[in-house]
């Protein structure tokens, strides 16, 4: 690494310089892994995994700022990059992402309720219809995920 | 979809035969028809563009939208033939879905 004037000089800004990288790369990579991994239901289970990663980015990023000699910035950028992504992924997982507990209409051994609704060529489809013909699984879902 | 796409991948030819996949969301299912069909998975994708039946199964989330508005609760529902619920999963965090194993194996159990 460049700069410093004497060996110990030199030494401590790249020690600091290379924690400030390290850290935005531990950060991007559990965002890359997360995505590129969302179909493996480990993975898109355990959300809190990325809030972690975010964490262990804010640490060295601290210890990055700790070691900085004569070039800090490097380290601050560090330290501000993984810690928004530490408390906005924290409020995403934490806040955002929360379903809360309400009582839901299922009842283990009990008929589902029926129900009409057209399909995506706008056939009306009737769950009742599958009655003594096909087991049926039903997944609510939103969005991408 | 994602939940969707790895359930898929998981049942063979026979099973996709043997059980039927339905997939309700108030989104347009257009999109995702062509994705399961590009996909060969075989569901079928039913608009409940009012949520009226996610409420019916008391799966609302109020106002948990992006824009504030009532979107469905994610919840997987496996009934025999006989149209009785014979195992379920609900989440409590959007981003969480059961695992296809887990739903395999309460289809392969009935």
């Amino acid at each position: 690494m460049a700069g410093g004037d004497g060996p110990w000089h030199n030494q401590r800004v790249s020690s600091s310089t290379r924690l400030a990288i390290a850290s935005p790369v531990v950060a991007l990579g559990a965002i890359a892994a997360y995505i590129l991994l969302f179909r493996v239901a480990i993975v898109r289970n355990h959300p809190e995994a990325y809030v972690v990663a975010f964490a262990v980015a804010a640490g060295l990023a601290v210890l990055a700022v700790m070691r900085a000699g004569g070039r800090r910035w490097p380290a601050w950028v560090a330290l501000g990059f993984s810690g928004l992504l530490l408390i906005g992924g924290a409020w995403f997982n934490f806040v955002a992402a929360r379903v809360p507990d309400t009582p839901t209409a299922l009842r283990m051994g009990e008929r589902a309720p029926d129900f009409t609704l057209p399909d995506a060529g706008g056939r009306p489809v009737t769950l009742a219809d599958y009655r003594g013909k096909k087991p049926v699984v039903i997944v609510f879902y939103r969005g991408y995920w | 979809m994602a939940e969707l796409q790895g359930l898929g991948a998981q049942l063979s030819e026979a099973e996709k035969a043997g059980v039927e996949i339905v997939a309700i969301s108030p989104d347009p299912n257009e999109q995702s028809q062509k994705v399961a069909e590009g996909l060969r998975l075989g569901y079928r994708f039913l608009a409940d563009t009012d949520l009226a039946v996610a409420r019916r199964y008391g799966l609302i989330h109020a106002r948990g939208g992006p824009e504030g508005q009532d979107v469905p609760r994610p919840a997987t529902v496996v009934l025999d033939k006989d149209g009785v619920v014979r195992w379920f999963s609900v989440s409590n965090n959007f981003q969480v879905r059961p695992d296809p194993g887990d739903v395999l194996r309460a289809v392969r159990a009935l």
